[in-house]
């Protein structure tokens, strides 16, 4: 018994001295994440389990939903700068919310250690639809039946919503999105008939693709179309929609809160990146729909600048439907 | 004194009542302020609170009926609850309290402890080694499943005691 | 496709952590079952905050198991002690504790491990054959339905609950207005955050729990009394034997866990009334040479294997439509949430493996139950000698640590304590705190899904009575909510004028 008390006490004893010696990392590094689970956090989880075994140290994901992301940021800059607390920073709390004048800071208030993932989306219908075959079909009847067709993009003011209002605004077409809380029950939704089209992603198409049609892939990458089977995408039907490179997809980079030391940022960063390269986390990543990055923190301002430049000048398509949404 | 249950009854139905107020006024003030306030199902955040607020209205007003008017609850004949019965949860809240207030500025190893031995105490022990050896011992333990095999890292406090297992 | 669920859930299962995690939680439920006055949902609470950080079977399974020892655990305590450690076992003293005075406390305690371990076998039986075919049936819902589903559950388990119909409603709306607390996905705005990040997403939905139901049941049990006895309780063996005992009421234990099944399935209807329900069956199709009440092995037999075989019927509706029966399947499916999975139609669909997974776990916590049961009825049995004065403690400890585990902050143990304070004073004046977290849990698929269906619907409220499915749902629904008013009333009334009668009558409770 005694015995147990003593290393006890010795442990603590050892632990507070320690602390002073700057060995990182020394515990749990927690990993931010702004979602709920699902298959974006699997990815996260795959990625920090690398990390993980690199640093000696777990990595778990911490699932902070809430306010679009917001929540998970503004909890992260709450805890110190200690290079303890890692950010999943996608681009809808780091880049839309602030344009869309929902959180104050910038991309530069962020020190990056590594870009991580990209998604592309697609715009579909169920797989029995029969009232049109096309996208421009479909935005014909939309024209000509303004705020009558009922459509997801998952959640209210998110970058599918956002690309999708800018696509529609093209053809003057003014439809209602309908939130959901759950992927999986809006595209139940969809493919029952009681949405018109909804906003596809990767991980579902995969998993039931043959129950969609997918009319328009929303990226302009060629790569993107391919993971859709090769649907028409928009440089095929010569969308313009102001977006190019990452702009029209989702996409995060890890990051770490200002202030932090350099020394730990130095040993995040190497580490992220070599976690990043290893085979079989690109394998699993792919397997799950997701496209790893390859951009190192160097290229951060050159690669997410532009991407808010460009939603900050589309900003005003949410902004449209509204006022659209509105006069019906 | 005693304290019956038509009192708490009655205490319940006021805090219900502020309840339903708060609603209404966090709809007429906040909730306007960010223009969620009025407008269809899309943008209006504030009917479906102000409805069940409506709906929680009428069942407290039911409620209140019951109490004025239906029989006394068959507690309150034998005089309720005597005060001096209350004095022990009282006591186990405020030490469980004073516990949550004061773990991150003293840390898990220090609290825990201490927070284990008091309510042994209020429970009634009273020697000594009954009381500190399973409050070192549980303190311990369960930091050890939490630290060790969860990966928690519990507050280490101003002193910063934390446990390399 | 039932064997297809299974299949795929194969691999999930057959991992010797979900196994391992199985068999503790039935442990874990047998002995919190055993103390009186915790039963399976307190468990289930306590566990919450270990079983979220798990993969989502293993999680499922520990979670299911407690439920299922739990259900069982209280049964020893009746029978020794003649003190229900849960109210499902309070049916289980008529016969129980008899036996227990013939000197067959061992075959009784046996008997009571076999028929919940059977009947838990059966209920899992109807759980795999019934989940499929209503998830199925319910993949055609979209939001009319669910809104509706939501109003029939919340309405439902209002009207069930202890205590007074008018005082469950009040809960269950407490906890709908809980619910809307935090970011509307519709609007985006804020609402009742008053302007604190931390409430940006609500109070998280373990804090709840633990603090309206764990902390406020530690201060009633401080204020019970009797904190440091001990038990007059002599080691009990039972053995193998007793499943040949209660195999040969197989007739009862067949009625009892059909009861049991179908009432689980029923929203409100929790495993106490199918116990009740199925003793009183047996004892009335009974010979007088049984001796009901006098103990009789029947009377066991049917209690047990009824209130078991309820948690494989109340998960029917849990996983194939996400709608919970009563508090203990409610913090399930807020544990399903936190893991990320969304029970429904949707997840037999995409998630076979899930489902199936969550299948086996349930059939493999019964049979752990009768193993781990028989052998370790010596350990429950020393369980009972614990005192309360160190086991208040350890749980209040465990309500902290583990609440602050979830997301390392501070907040939530405030909410905690929040929730205890709020727990205590419903407790006083007689609320039922079920309904309160049934309201928070289908607070967001009520109103999401009723805005929803007006942002959908082209003609407004006719949405709901457009699609036949709906349309009967809100039929139920206007029954119930008439059906209640008339009882309540009635009741009302009938007070007003014998105000004398119903004392006396509530007094004999």
């Amino acid at each position: 018994m005694k015995t147990i008390l003593n290393s006890a006490i010795t442990a603590l004893a050892l632990s507070t001295g320690a602390a002073a010696a700057q060995d990182f990392p020394q515990r749990t590094i927690e990993l931010i994440y702004p979602w709920g689970p699902g298959n974006a956090m699997a990815v996260s989880q795959i990625l920090a389990k690398a990390m993980s075994d690199e640093l000696g140290v777990s990595v778990p994901v911490i699932s902070t939903p809430g306010a679009a992301g917001t929540k998970a940021f503004l909890t992260a800059m709450n805890k110190p700068a200690d290079g303890y607390t890692i950010i999943d920073g996608y681009v809808a709390p780091l880049v839309l919310q602030p344009v869309l004048g929902k959180a104050d800071w910038t991309y530069e208030d962020f020190i990056p250690l590594h870009s991580a993932f990209s998604n592309a989306f697609a715009l579909g219908v169920r797989a029995g639809e029969d009232r049109w075959a096309t996208f421009e079909e479909m935005m014909a009847y939309c024209k000509e039946h303004p705020g009558e067709l009922r459509y997801t993009s998952g959640s209210r003011n998110n970058l599918p919503h956002m690309v999708t209002a800018k696509a529609l605004q093209g053809y003057d077409c003014v439809a209602q999105n309908i939130p959901y809380s759950a992927n999986a029950e809006g595209m139940s939704d969809l493919k029952n008939g009681v949405l018109d089209f909804g906003i596809v992603n990767v991980g579902e198409f995969q998993q039931a693709g043959d129950q969609y049609n997918i009319l328009l892939v929303l990226s302009e990458l060629p790569e993107s179309a391919e993971i859709f089977g090769g649907a028409a995408s928009i440089t095929d039907l010569g969308i313009d929609l102001g977006l190019s490179g990452l702009a029209p997809m989702g996409w995060d980079w890890w990051m770490v809160t200002k202030d932090t030391p350099q020394d730990r940022v130095d040993v995040l960063r190497d580490v992220m990146a070599k976690a990043l390269a290893r085979p079989e986390v690109q394998d699993k990543i792919k397997a799950l729909g997701f496209v790893p990055l390859k951009w190192d923190y160097d290229q951060y301002a050159e690669i997410v600048g532009p991407v808010a430049g460009q939603l900050e000048a589309m900003g005003n398509a949410l902004k449209w439907e509204e006022e659209q949404l509105a006069k019906q | 004194m005693n304290i019956t249950p038509r009192q708490v009854e009655w205490l319940v139905i006021a805090l219900l009542v502020g309840l339903v107020a708060l609603v209404f006024q966090q709809a007429a003030t906040d909730m306007a302020a960010q223009g969620i306030a009025p407008g269809g199902p899309y943008d209006n955040a504030a009917a479906y609170p102000k409805t069940v607020a409506v709906v929680l209205g009428l069942l407290i007003a039911a409620q209140a009926a019951v109490q004025l008017f239906g029989a006394a609850p068959p507690q309150d004949e034998d005089g309720g609850v005597p005060l001096r019965k209350l004095v022990r949860p009282a006591a186990l809240i405020f030490i469980f309290g004073l516990y949550l207030g004061t773990l991150p500025l003293l840390g898990y190893h220090v609290a825990t402890p201490l927070m284990l031995g008091a309510l042994m105490v209020l429970c009634g022990l009273r020697r000594p080694l009954a009381i500190a050896l399973p409050a070192l011992l549980v303190s311990f333990g369960a930091a050890y499943v939490f630290e060790a095999w969860l990966k928690i890292v519990l507050p280490g406090g101003l002193f910063h005691l934390n446990m390399v297992w | 496709m039932f064997a297809d669920a299974l299949l795929a859930g194969l691999d999930l299962f057959l991992t010797p952590q979900s196994m391992l995690l199985t068999v503790l939680g039935v442990v874990f439920g047998l002995v919190i079952g055993a103390l009186p006055g915790l039963g399976p949902l307190m468990g289930i609470v306590l566990m919450l905050p270990f079983a979220v950080s798990l993969p989502p079977v293993a999680a499922m399974g520990f979670l299911i198991a407690i439920a299922v020892g739990g259900s069982c655990g209280g049964s020893v305590s009746a029978i020794l002690l003649r003190i229900p450690g849960t109210p499902l076992a309070a049916a289980t003293l008529f016969d129980g504790y008899p036996m227990a005075q013939k000197g067959r406390a061992a075959d009784a305690i046996g008997i009571a491990i076999s028929a919940s371990a059977l009947g838990g076998l059966f209920g899992g039986v109807v759980l795999i054959l019934t989940a499929p075919l209503l998830a199925s049936f319910a993949s055609n819902f979209a939001p009319p339905e669910y809104t509706m589903l939501a109003l029939t559950g919340l309405i439902a388990i209002a009207v069930v609950s202890e205590g007074s119909l008018l005082k469950g409603l009040i809960t269950g709306a407490i906890g709908l207005l809980i619910a809307t607390i935090g970011t509307d996905e519709f609007s985006t705005g804020y609402r009742f955050t008053f302007g604190i990040f931390d409430m940006l997403n609500g109070f998280h939905i373990v804090a709840i729990v633990v603090g309206i139901f764990a902390i406020s049941e530690m201060a009633s049990q401080v204020m019970g009394g009797g904190l440091n006895e001990k038990p007059d309780v002599k080691a009990v063996r039972p053995g193998f034997r007793t499943v040949w005992m209660t195999l040969k009421h197989w007739k009862n234990l067949l009625r009892s866990s059909t009861i049991g099944a179908a009432f689980g399935a029923l929203p409100g209807v929790g495993g106490t009334i199918s116990s009740f329900s199925a003793y009183a069956v047996a004892k009335a199709l009974s010979k007088p040479e049984e001796g009901y009440g006098a103990g009789a092995e029947g009377g066991v037999v049917a209690t047990e294997s009824a209130n078991n075989a309820t948690v494989g019927g109340a998960l029917v509706p849990t996983l194939a439509l996400g709608i919970p029966g009563e508090a203990a399947t409610a913090v399930l499916i807020g544990a399903m949430l936190i893991l990320g999975f969304f029970p429904g139609p949707a997840l037999f669909a995409n998630q076979p493996d899930i489902a199936g997974g969550v299948f086996l776990v349930y059939l493999f916590s019964n049979v752990a139950l009768l193993f781990v049961g028989i052998l370790a009825t010596p350990v429950f049995v020393w369980v009972l000698k614990l005192k309360k004065s160190y086991l208040i403690p350890v749980v209040l400890l465990l309500c902290a640590v583990g609440t602050f585990a979830l997301q390392s902050s501070v907040f939530d143990l405030r909410v905690m304590l929040g929730f205890g304070l709020l727990g205590i004073l419903l407790r006083g004046a007689g609320y039922p705190l079920a309904p309160l977290v049934i309201g928070v849990i289908l607070g967001p698929l009520l109103e999401n899904n009723l805005r929803r269906s007006l942002l959908i619907s082209r003609e407004g409220y006719w949405i709901f009575l457009d699609r036949p499915v709906s349309a009967t749902l809100v039929v139920i629904n206007l029954l119930l909510i008439g059906g209640a008013t008339f009882v309540t009333m009635r009741s009302l009334r009938r007070r007003r004028q014998a105000p004398l009668v119903a004392r006396t009558n509530d007094a004999g409770r």
